[in-house]
């Protein structure tokens, strides 16, 4: 059990900051057992509407109990914010790991590693009638012992309104901010028309994070918004980029550059560019592979495979019971409590001096 | 009855001047000597029919040289159709789509909001079109107001508010629904709905009354024309444009002006009284819905407006067909109360047995789906045309009647769903598409 009081917990440092700049996640201590957890700092003031998001998230998650979601431990009410207690994901989220270590992807068996466990996870929200709605890189998190677990419930979904099961949702997913998380969504959810979707949309997505984990890039980054839809609409798929798919004649490199978000604002990313391209054009992603992107990308949903039935893809056949994940992306570092961060140093003198206020409050 | 005495009594009806309406007379049809192809505007759609006025009908008579008209006889395969150009038209951050609707003020059309990607409907009113409707200016204004302050799954949001000074127009950006209930009761049998589907409408209705009674603001315009329902069937109480907010600190809800649709009065105002309960009115305006929804009549009728509130004004309504039942009898009588103080409340009827227990659907009766304006029952966005219009400049094709058949099938009449289009192995439509996968090269058509 994890006491719901901020005086139990030792902040340690910042991971991330996220939900569109109303939540920050930072490492933490328990003290009781030493134990490392990760706690979301909600800004609940900034708007309104989020307080019932975050509701939903914990109700959501503390109603879901699997070995690939992100548990709740607790949370709690600090001055003017809401702290919410998870299992610290040492690794950090499989975006983080893609940015800071492996621009052109993982490789195919920590891909097939990752893409078994998030899809374990959907087949289980499937059951309990949800749909994840938010299946992005940025939610599929790697623990210490190489543990996949699917976070970002707050956007999920369930099939049962009003005390009725729904065959067919139509509302978009509630908005994050800056929109990202449209470029995983399917075309039919996109569309918003009376025919709506189902549990489908989250394999729709699956299929977007295999070319991201793949790939480095999310298709579709860096196009306009409604071109994307179009696309989408139009069956146009996203690929996995190997010398079976790439590179196309026609591109130049500052079209690349656009298409694949690779401008890490450094000097020289003309070459980071030209050396991406090489590496895609030099590579040879398994028939397998392909395969299971291109079932999961299909326009009609009738016809994309469900979790369960992508679970027993030939591709998933060359996970051995031996294969670790944190050996296959070795370079990764994991997230250690420093404790020498000084924004989690600024932070905690702010928390004492709020507590001294606590302590000097006129008592009538 | 006359289909304007569920109009409201202040909006005359405006005749389109002929400065204010815009044709398109892009497709004519003329006769031509040469027997080369003849290229028409527009596909051969249903919708895309061309409406001419007297005038024009004329001119084109005029044109017609009498001696020498003759008709040449030509293949429908040699005739070559151009796919109607959308023009993609931006405003602010949304994509304009196609009319949904249009009133005394000005158009209803459908929008897109390019960035979060979220369907609208846009209430563009014209402040010319405004002023000649009495009231027009101050009801939108009191709209606008209330709208603002009002959040409820039951009552339609206002997402956006924008102006054009140059165009004297303002945009109101609502949720997108999918159709209005007296839409739906017109088109389908017996105008009316399975007491189910009413039942399920009429407990919304009753959920959004009570958000709305709680705020303190009366509709006064409650019918079949101002319920509308989302894609997933949640039904939204619209147009605040007669409705009033109560003031706060009086323990009364007592109201001086009724502005609403004759057919939906109650007696109080239709006898011109001079102060009445305003929320009564709403529960009035109910029954007659309820009424109506269930019975595909009006509880009270007359040959004109005069008749029809001397009827209301007597308060004799037409006792509800046995074939109802005993519970929605007696809740449609209780709520069509001639005394106001009579009437049940919101919680009433909400404690109602009719209300409590959700009627089966019978044997032989079918649920009613909201109606399409075009030969879309999916309601599929109509900006989708526009966007591809603007992304791929090079999409517009000639093609001939016979292409347009094969494409839609052999009954020519089915309308494919946009899956069914992208997944279909037809390599015409791959041809057709083919200049938009160039530029991406992460994807591929299917």
């Amino acid at each position: 059990m994890f006491n719901p009081d901020i005086n139990d917990y030792q902040l340690t440092s910042i991971i991330t900051e996220c939900c569109g700049g109303v939540a920050v996640v930072y490492s933490a201590l328990y003290k009781p057992n030493n134990q490392n957890v990760a706690i979301k700092r909600y800004f609940v003031d900034k708007t309104k509407e989020n307080a019932s998001l975050i509701q939903q998230d914990i109700l959501t998650r503390k109603e879901l109990q699997h070995v690939n979601i992100l548990p709740y431990l607790t949370s709690f009410v600090h001055g003017r914010e809401l702290y919410v207690v998870s299992p610290l994901m040492t690794f950090g989220s499989c975006r983080d790991i893609l940015d800071r270590y492996f621009q052109e992807g993982l490789p195919e068996l920590a891909c097939a590693i990752v893409l078994r466990d998030v899809l374990q996870a959907l087949q289980y929200l499937h059951k309990q009638l949800y749909i994840h709605r938010s299946v992005r890189a940025s939610h599929v998190l790697v623990g210490a012992n190489g543990g996949v677990r699917l976070s970002g419930l707050r956007s999920a979904a369930s099939l049962m309104v009003r005390g009725r099961r729904q065959r067919h949702l139509h509302q978009l997913p509630p908005p994050d901010g800056d929109n990202t998380n449209l470029m995983w969504l399917s075309p039919e959810l996109l569309e918003q028309n009376l025919k709506g979707y189902d549990e489908k949309s989250d394999i729709y997505s699956l299929g977007v994070l295999c070319c991201e984990l793949a790939n480095g890039a999310v298709p579709f980054a860096e196009v306009p918004t409604t071109l994307m839809f179009t696309e989408k609409v139009r069956g146009s798929r996203p690929q996995l980029l190997d010398c079976s798919t790439f590179p196309e004649p026609c591109l130049d490199d500052s079209e690349m550059k656009s298409m694949y978000n690779t401008d890490s604002g450094v000097g020289d990313s003309a070459d980071a560019v030209s050396r991406l391209r090489q590496v895609y054009a030099g590579r040879k992603l398994s028939d397998t592979f392909h395969h299971l992107s291109e079932m999961a990308l299909q326009r009609d949903p009738d016809k994309r495979p469900s979790a369960t039935q992508l679970l027993n893809h030939p591709f998933f056949k060359q996970i051995r019971k031996t294969d670790y994940l944190p050996g296959l992306i070795g370079r990764v570092k994991p997230i250690k409590p420093d404790l020498d961060d000084m924004s989690a140093l600024l932070l905690q003198e702010k928390l004492s001096e709020m507590e001294i206020e606590k302590t000097t409050e006129w008592d009538f | 009855m006359d289909p304007r005495m569920c109009r409201k009594i202040s909006s005359s009806e405006s005749l389109p001047d002929a400065d204010n309406v815009e044709y398109e007379v892009s497709n004519i049809i003329a006769p031509q000597e040469s027997d080369d192809n003849f290229m028409l505007d527009g596909s051969p759609e249903p919708h895309s029919v061309t409406w001419l006025d007297n005038d024009q009908i004329d001119e084109l008579d005029l044109n017609l040289d009498q001696t020498n008209l003759c008709f040449h006889r030509v293949d429908s395969a040699d005739i070559i159709y151009r796919s109607k150009k959308k023009k993609c038209k931006m405003v602010g951050k949304y994509v304009m789509g196609d009319v949904l609707g249009e009133g005394s003020y000005g158009k209803v059309k459908e929008m897109l909001d390019s960035e979060s990607l979220c369907r609208r409907a846009v209430k563009i009113l014209k402040k010319r079109k405004l002023r000649r409707i009495p009231n027009g200016e101050q009801n939108v204004q009191r709209e606008i107001q209330l709208l603002r302050i009002l959040r409820h799954k039951n009552v339609i949001e206002l997402v956006d508010v924008m102006y054009n000074d140059e165009k004297q127009k303002m945009y109101l950006v609502m949720e997108f629904c999918v159709g209005v209930l007296q839409d739906m009761l017109e088109g389908s049998p017996g105008k009316k709905f399975p007491q189910r589907q009413a039942h399920d409408y009429f407990t919304q209705l009753l959920d959004g009354l009570e958000y709305l009674h709680g705020q303190g603001v009366v509709h006064k315009d409650i019918k079949p024309g101002n319920l509308l329902l989302t894609l997933d069937q949640t039904l939204k109480i619209t147009d605040f444009g007669v409705a009033e907010a109560l003031d706060m600190f009086s323990p009364e809800d007592t109201c001086y002006t009724g502005q609403g649709s004759p057919a939906f009065q109650p007696p109080e105002i239709a006898n011109g009284a001079e102060q009445f309960s305003g929320v009564k009115v709403d529960i009035w305006s109910s029954g007659v819905t309820l009424y109506n929804m269930t019975t595909g009549r009006y509880p009270f009728e007359g040959d004109n407006v005069y008749r029809l509130l001397e009827s209301i004004g007597r308060g004799e309504p037409a006792p509800p067909p046995p074939s109802l039942g005993p519970t929605l009898g007696l809740l449609l009588t209780n709520m069509l109360k001639r005394d106001p103080d009579l009437r049940p409340t919101v919680h009433e009827i909400r404690r109602h047995s009719w209300v409590q227990a959700r009627p089966p659907l019978e044997p032989g009766e079918r649920m009613v789906t909201p109606r399409s304006r075009r030969s879309d029952e999916l309601h599929t966005s109509t900006v989708i045309p526009y966007l591809v219009e603007r992304h791929y400049p090079s999409a517009q094709e000639y093609f001939t009647e016979r292409d347009y058949r094969h494409e839609l099938g052999d009954g020519g009449s089915r309308t494919l769903s946009t899956a069914e289009l992208s997944d279909a192995e037809s390599s015409r439509r791959k041809r057709r598409w083919h200049s938009s996968c160039g530029r991406l090269p992460s994807c591929r058509l299917t």
